[in-house]
């Protein structure tokens, strides 16, 4: 009797799941793989024009308003008439968060079947049930008691199924054209953003070209509480990685307390990278919502804007010369606060202020890391002007007075933002300011909301420059 | 930001951190910090490399990095 009840619980162990472990890189290639650099220009796509989308965190709320935002940029035509090129085509780099990764993930794959296939498979889908159902499968009991297998490997399994179909990141390398498309989560342990890029993954000497989108999506968006966080092996010593020159630089310019920040990007690359003994101190890097650390996916693009250490750098890009007008757009499903609790004189409850203490900071850092991208574009178009002032004015003083000063190459920046918090009528914006985060909303809210992210869209004061601009250059 | 203008007498490549990074005599964006400058492979200028901080910059005042061509010497 002992032998077959062994045996029995042998069977049951082996059926308990356990994560599906990306693949170790054998020898590292600087800039292979999922890499901006290795993305070619598609058709109707300039430099000269450069566009950044950013898309937020907040379930089918925030996956439909980046759906509508694609929808209008690829009814916005650009360039002479008949030519065919619309802003859509324009879009270089996509960094997502959470819900709106969805959307970001779909298109870097499909490119524009998004339009025909995204609706039905999923915003217009109760993800939710179907996932709810899927964990209360007596079949995925087993799987589920697993210690390294959570909720969020069975909803990487799911959207890998019904969405993503088996694609992996090899695929998003096979068609080789922008745009680059970031998946951002977080890094439980550093806090910091974790974006899906051959970069990232050269540190953990692992190849995203055999990870899965589904699992890239389901980290993105594995919202703490309702989610697990996904584990990823670090294979960190094994492959022959070298960081950049300019990591080291960094950490030795802390005597100096210059660039904090590029100090602190410096120091999370360290921490994924071999310690003694050529074995990693973090053999697994455990990832949940991106938007835990950045909730707009703004954060990279931010980064990208102000440094040329970063992998995919955009003042690398202005200083080699082909931009001459940068957007950014973010696309901002944020929600408001709710006032329920204060309609009555009741101390709030553990749960509600547990929950506010965790999502008030994060809002708070939202609201921050936008003001960021105001600012960023207020201080180019002030260090632009300052040159051309000064050039101006030693010019009226006489030809013999004009300076001509040097000046760094002339970028036009456009910042745009789609958020709720634009809407102009009161009820309407609290009507979209009050849907939940959710991955099942009725038809008729998605509806509203791919139509309110192109009326956003277009009746941005710097979309509408934008467009101005282009039709009218010089 | 930060502005930088490296020097040298013909118009060539410019390295920021072994990344190529525009042209010599130009006005060039970089951030706060320490960064290595060079002019890439074709090795006829001195130094071979400058390691600078940069700092206080503006665009009226970039920092400047000079390099020198070995034949002229």
């Amino acid at each position: 009797m002992r032998a077959p009840a062994a045996l029995v619980v042998a069977l049951l162990l082996q059926a308990c799941g356990s994560f599906p472990p990306n693949p170790s890189l054998e020898r590292y290639v600087p800039k292979a793989g999922y890499s901006f650099g290795k993305l070619e220009l598609g058709r109707h796509n300039t430099d000269e024009l450069f566009v950044i989308v950013t898309f937020s965190g907040g379930g089918t709320r925030a996956a439909a308003l980046a759906y509508g935002v694609m929808e209008e940029l690829r009814a916005t035509p650009i360039g002479r008439p008949g030519e065919g090129a619309r802003l859509i085509d324009e879009v270089d780099v996509i960094s997502s968060v959470s819900g709106g990764s969805f959307t970001a993930a779909y298109y870097a794959l499909r490119g524009e079947k998004l339009f025909d296939e995204f609706p039905d498979l999923f915003l217009y889908r109760p993800i939710q049930s179907e996932l709810l159902r899927e964990m209360l499968l007596p079949s995925s009991w087993p799987k589920l008691a697993g210690a390294s297998y959570g909720r969020s490997d069975l909803a990487a399994e799911f959207y890998d199924r019904e969405l993503f179909r088996g694609a992996t990141y090899a695929e998003l390398i096979a068609r080789k054209t922008r745009p680059f498309v970031v998946l951002n989560a977080t890094d439980m342990t550093t806090g910091t953003p974790f974006p899906f890029l051959q970069d990232q993954f050269d540190m953990m000497c692992s190849d995203l070209a055999g990870v899965p989108l589904a699992r890239a999506a389901a980290a993105s968006s594995a919202f703490p509480g309702a989610l697990t966080p996904l584990t990823f092996q670090n294979y960190a010593g094994s492959c022959e990685y070298r960081q950049p020159s300019w990591v080291q630089i960094a950490i030795d310019d802390t005597p100096l307390r210059l660039n904090a920040r590029r100090r602190a990007v410096a120091e999370n690359r360290l921490s994924l990278a071999a310690a003694l003994e050529a074995k990693p101190a973090r053999p697994y890097i455990h990832l949940t919502d991106g938007g835990v650390a950045d909730n707009i996916g703004l954060r990279g693009p931010l980064d990208a804007l102000s440094s040329p250490n970063h992998p995919w750098s955009v003042v690398q890009m202005m200083n080699n010369g082909p931009i001459d007008r940068l957007v950014v757009i973010a696309v901002n499903a944020a929600t408001g606060a709710a006032v329920e609790r204060d309609q009555s004189a009741s101390v709030p409850g553990l749960i509600d202020t547990v929950v506010t203490a965790a999502d008030v900071p994060l809002g708070n850092y939202s609201f921050d890391t936008v003001e960021l991208l105001g600012k960023a574009a207020l201080e180019n178009a002030r260090d632009a002007r300052l040159v051309e002032q000064c050039n101006r004015l030693s010019a009226a003083r006489g030809a013999q007075c004009a300076l001509k000063l040097p000046s760094a190459r002339k970028v036009d920046f456009y910042p745009v933002q789609v958020s709720f918090g634009y809407i102009a009528s009161p009820e309407e914006r609290a009507w979209f300011r009050g849907l939940p985060t959710t991955f099942e909303l009725p038809a008729e809210t998605v509806t509203r909301l791919r139509a309110v992210a192109r009326r956003l869209l277009a009746e941005d004061p710097q979309f509408q420059k934008l467009l101005k601009d282009l039709r009218n250059p010089g | 930001m930060e502005y930088v203008l490296v020097t040298f007498p013909t118009d060539r490549f410019v390295y920021i951190d072994d990344e190529q990074n525009g042209r010599t005599n130009e006005v060039l964006r970089v951030d706060e910090g320490t960064h290595v400058f060079d002019l890439g492979p074709y090795a006829n200028y001195r130094p071979g490399s400058r390691k600078v901080t940069v700092k206080d910059t503006t665009p009226l005042e970039p920092r400047e990095i000079a390099f020198y061509r070995l034949e002229d010497e």
